[in-house]
């Protein structure tokens, strides 16, 4: 089928390919937001394989239709057939057999780092049907205990809230660095959804189930925290800050703050409603306002200015 | 490259060949070859089948979101609330309307053997059997002790047993028209596809029947 | 608009009880001929396409700087909701509806549909659901806003009233899925009964097959999407909790329904655009399609095993462990028949003698870039991957480069590939080249942006966003707005060359298919006389470019 001048070339091909596709595999990781979490680093492990296997496959097909392009053009009005070969078995069969098994490997290696993020904790447990507001402790007795603190996560339109374990709730969340946290995430009237795209870790949050995940960042800084499933009308201001900061740190804060009033963060959505009509176009579209006292407090203001 | 003619017989999975042990009913619906453009009764019955085929999955998402809500309740009764009630009133309506199946297909069998009169009668008998159910379901709704906002249990029995007796009163119309076509002179000489259509249907309507009566009736909370 | 009767002066209709019929009014007419009501479909489609364009463009100016300030958040969710529910049902899903009304009966050698009828009812539910559908922007309180999945309880919320955006939006996809049941029965009898004399299964274009699967998708997943959507209209009309997490029901149950048609839906766009390159690939590079049957059985093959993979779309909804890792596994399969697909377009182009013109680009152009939106698709099956961009512009992009990039360069392939089939006249080859690089540049720039943003955590749906982003944002919006662009010379091509344009020939890119054995346009039985097929498929290597015995092809 082939002439051995060809084997050689396309031998160089494919090795040219597998260097330049575990190149770009390598670049992938400096296309991730930093790595926060233990976990962190095995996704972008796993992005890393999945991009170079994948530049592979693009660059390889891609070249062999630019290839074509280039070299396999037909004279004008020459209608002529290229080849007759309808097909080959083999060939298709490596096709199918080669794809199955890469797939196949992908797979298991997706489900071992899924494994390992599992040891690491983003096992979540989820409780049908307990009310919202049970009591935060009565459910965490009978769990595994990998976490050394627990936070509930309130999330309600559009904001976020964190009760620490000291009855101390606040609207930022700060975590100890190097040790496992557990989140105990409430949502009060629709699904919204948890991530902080340093963490590499995202889960809904839906009302009336009790849902947890553990997590352990290992670098200390400032990250933000989305809403990431589609909550409404003020869905995208949907953010609050994340502080990752050594065990000393978090503690001096929690009691610091303890003693002070709830920290007052801006409210995104209250300022939004308040300078409302900046936009250009304004459909004057009505929607569903929450009947949230600090809403209808703020909404109140609103109306005065 | 050498050339290679493939021939079609040549065909890797020989489709022709299996088609020949399937049963003569089932060969017929998987016509190979092409060159059944002509048979009209034919594509027709298949077509309908195939809307069968969909129509139940519409039962199967409602079937499947009453199974799902029911396995994680363990309060599937809101307190007061007896459920759907097992009753020989339930019973009666349920095994009229099952055997009803046994009275429309040896209608449409003397249909087929052009005997209209026998046709008519037994005609007759499934549509005031499928009346009789649809009544009794009608008094059944009115009698129960929970409606259609009466929590989970209400949502799913309404809506199941409603859109269930929805497709009973379209075989019913189907079946009402039908016998008025009989009356016709000549109308069934071209062909029967109207009752054929409406015998299958109406089998349709009975099976589902079994499911949401065991699931409604039968699983008790 | 002129009329164009003189279509008639071809020569090759001697049926002069058509002459009437071959007019410009017939395509406002209720009429029961496949091909009539075939460009129904399609000229229908494309302006909701140019519709929901234009709403993307919106969303684009929206999302070029990070504050909210071009248009208000409701209306911006509305924008959003909208786009996605008219591009996917009332663009790509009806206009290969429409595609294969005009194609499947002309290429197995039938002289209608089915059940032309119901082929008609099908198509007229669609005019009115569309309109209702764009008449919710009309209302106080404007059209749905929850996305076009329509996740309760946040569909459920709505202002007061009992006609609200959600309500509309519900009623008028019923009413699509209705005409979908309707033409998915039709297509399918079509197939197995109407076929000519020796057109066995593996006798059919690949077309043919992937219009098969992908209806045999419909029949089977669309149910559910209905049955859901069903429940939803109660919960939000009529007061019943099957969705409602604050009142015992269960959110999630709406995902499982919703994902088990949607994501299918996809394979629902992107078989029938399959098929197109399988059809335009071999005609334009002379080679048999290679591997033709495993390609065919591979169409087969990916519509099965994308029945069972709808969890992935919920891998972060609260999904248990064993569900993950199952359907990481069955959604990493699909990827097996798919590369099949890949390998043998890859395999017809290789050692050929390519005609470049604008069918072979666009459906060249399409195939690249579906390996890409293939790539991508295999990572977000990998779960670990997935939780981090799951919701995020990555997801976006990978969609787009599959719903536009491929699928919708797809139908700009067919049709360039069938105009002269269609109309009788040729389009202009300059000005379809244009179009096609107007498209083919600006679609990489806008959807190759959105990647990066994912993987930074840009979150999809949101009107405003961290100033980190607005790079890539620019970006993404101005190449959504030359891509907005580049519908008018493709308007201006069609429309001039159907009314100006050389006449065409029967075949004019010497390609196998019974469709080009009869005249162009063809008479309104499609054959004069029925064929009888004697050859395979794709049979480029016959000297008379003619798979049939009494062909009359002038070749």
């Amino acid at each position: 089928m082939f002439t051995f001048l060809e084997y050689i070339l396309i031998a160089f091909y494919v090795a040219g390919l597998l260097i330049v596709s575990r190149w770009i595999g390598q670049q992938a990781f400096s296309w991730m937001p930093v790595q926060a979490t233990a976990e962190a680093q095995r996704v972008d492990d796993l992005f890393s394989f999945l991009v170079s296997i994948g530049a592979f496959i693009l660059l390889g097909l891609v070249g062999v239709i630019v290839y074509a392009i280039i070299f396999h053009r037909a004279r004008q009005k020459d209608y002529s057939e290229g080849h007759s070969v309808r097909g080959d078995a083999r060939i298709e069969l490596l096709w199918t057999a080669v794809p199955t098994l890469l797939v196949l490997w992908i797979a298991f290696k997706g489900f071992s780092i899924y494994q390992q993020l599992n040891i690491l904790g983003l096992q979540q447990i989820v409780h049908l049907h307990t009310p919202v507001e049970s009591p935060a402790y009565a459910t965490v007795a009978n769990k595994p205990q990998p976490a050394t603190e627990t936070i509930d996560v309130f999330v309600k339109q559009w904001e976020w809230s964190f009760r620490y374990p000291n009855n101390l709730t606040s609207k930022e969340l700060h975590l100890p660095v190097n040790r496992s946290t557990r989140l105990n995430l409430h949502a009060q009237d629709v699904i919204h959804g948890f991530y902080v795209s340093a963490f590499r870790l995202k889960q809904d949050i839906i009302p009336n189930r009790n849902i947890d995940i553990v997590l352990t960042p290992i670098r200390s800084g400032k990250y933000r925290l989305k809403d990431s499933q589609f909550s409404g009308t003020y869905f995208a201001l949907m953010e609050a800050d994340v502080y990752v900061e050594p065990l000393d740190t978090y503690n001096q804060w929690l009691t610091q703050t303890t003693a002070n009033e709830p920290t007052q963060t801006k409210d995104w959505v209250v300022a939004e409603s308040i300078q409302a009509h900046k936009t250009f176009f304004n459909s004057g579209w009505q929607t569903f306002i929450p009947a949230s006292p600090a809403i209808a407090k703020e909404r109140k203001v609103s109306n005065d200015t | 490259m050498q050339r290679r003619t493939i021939h079609i017989d040549e065909s890797p999975i020989r489709l022709e060949k299996w088609r020949q042990y399937l049963p003569n009913w089932l060969k017929r619906f998987l016509p190979s070859g092409g060159g059944n453009a002509e048979d009209h009764h034919g594509k027709g019955i298949f077509g309908f089948v195939v809307f069968l085929l969909s129509e139940s999955i519409v039962f199967l998402s409602f079937i499947l979101t009453y199974v799902a809500l029911r396995l994680t309740h363990t309060d599937w009764l809101p307190p007061g609330v007896k459920g759907p009630d097992l009753s020989t009133f339930v019973m009666i309506n349920t095994v009229i309307l099952l055997s009803s199946s046994f009275v429309i297909q040896p209608a449409e069998n003397a249909l087929r053997r052009n005997q209209l009169n026998k046709f008519r009668f037994l005609w007759l008998t499934t549509i005031a059997m499928g009346t009789y159910f649809l009544v009794g379901q009608g008094i059944e709704w009115s009698q129960l002790d929970f409606g259609l906002t009466t929590g989970l249990v209400g949502s799913t029995f309404y809506v199941l047993t409603g859109f269930h007796g929805l497709h009973v009163l379209t075989g019913v119309i189907l079946q009402v028209t039908m016998l008025v076509r009989s009356f016709i002179p000549g109308n069934y000489n071209k062909g029967h596809f109207g009752a054929s259509v409406t015998t299958l249907f109406w089998h349709f309507v009975d099976i589902v029947w079994v499911f949401l009566f065991s699931l409604l009736y039968l699983w008790q909370a | 608009m002129t009329h164009d009767s003189s279509i008639n002066t071809d020569g090759e209709l001697n049926n002069s009880s058509n002459e009437s019929e071959q007019n410009w009014r017939r395509y406002f007419s209720f009429s029961t001929d496949h091909k009539v009501i075939g460009v129904q479909y399609m000229a229908m489609t494309f302006m909701f396409f140019l519709i929901g364009g234009l709403l993307a463009m919106i969303i684009r100016a929206e999302l070029l700087t990070p504050e909210a300030n071009v248009v208000d958040r409701p209306l911006y969710n509305g924008l959003f909701t909208m786009h996605g529910t008219i591009m996917i049902f009332l663009w790509i899903i009806p206009f290969n509806a429409g595609l294969a009304n005009y194609l499947v009966p002309l290429m197995i050698g039938a002289r209608d549909m089915a059940f032309p009828l119901l082929n008609a009812i099908a198509f007229w539910i669609l005019p009115p659901a569309g309109l209702l559908l764009l008449s919710s922007f009309l209302l106080p309180n404007g059209t749905a806003q929850s996305g076009w999945w329509s996740y309760p309880p946040i569909s459920l919320q709505v202002p007061p009233g009992y006609i609200n955006g959600e309500f509309i939006w519900i009623v008028s996809l019923i009413l699509i899925g209705i005409s979908s049941i309707m033409g998915a029965i039709n297509f399918l009898t079509t197939i197995f009964w109407m076929r000519a004399p020796g057109m066995t299964f593996f006798r059919m274009p690949v077309f043919v097959w992937s219009v098969m699967s992908a209806q045999l998708l419909q029949l089977i997943n669309l149910p559910a999407l209905t049955g859901a959507l069903i429940l939803l209209l109660f919960d939000l009309s009529l007061g019943t909790q099957f969705f409602k997490p604050l009142e015992n029901g269960d959110p999630v149950i709406y995902q499982h329904l919703f994902w088990f048609y949607s994501h299918p839906a996809v394979y629902i766009m992107a078989l029938p655009a399959f098929g197109i390159f399988a059809e335009v690939l071999p005609a334009f590079a002379r080679n048999p399609l290679f591997g033709y049957r495993s390609v065919a059985l591979a169409t087969l093959g990916i519509a099965l095993v994308s029945i069972f993979v709808w969890v992935h779309h919920m891998f972060t909804s609260a999904t248990p462990n064993w569900m993950r890792m199952t359907f990481m596994v069955t959604s990493m399969l699909v990827a097996v028949p798919t590369g099949v697909k890949a390998f043998a377009w890859t395999a017809t182009i290789w050692r050929s003698k390519l005609h470049l013109e604008t069918p072979m680009l666009f459906a060249m152009g399409g195939a690249t870039m579906f390996i890409f939106g293939g790539i991508t698709g295999v990572m977000l099956a990998a779960t670990p991957f997935d939780i981090h961009v799951n919701n995020t512009y990555f997801v976006v992009g990978h969609f787009h480069y599959v719903v536009f990039n491929t699928i919708t360069m797809a139908i700009f392939a067919a049709i360039y590939f069938w105009f002269p089939k269609i109309t009788g006249r040729m389009y202009s080859e300059g000005w379809g080249k244009l179009h096609f690089w107007l498209t083919f540049i600006p679609a990489n720039i806008t959807f190759f942006s959105m990647h990066p943003l994912g993987l930074q955590g840009m979150l999809r749906r949101i009107s405003s966003y961290d100033p980190q982003y607005q790079g890539w944002n620019i970006i993404a919006s101005l190449g959504a707005f030359l891509l907005g662009a580049s519908t008018l010379p493709f308007i201006a091509n069609i429309v001039g060359s159907w009314l100006y344009g050389p006449r065409a020939v029967n075949n004019p890119w010497h390609a196998t298919g019974l469709e080009w054995i009869t005249s162009s346009p063809p008479p309104r039985d499609n054959f004069e006389e029925i064929p009888i097929v004697k050859r395979p498929p794709y049979d480029y290597g016959d000297p008379k470019y003619s798979v049939l015995e009494n062909s009359n092809n002038r070749d």
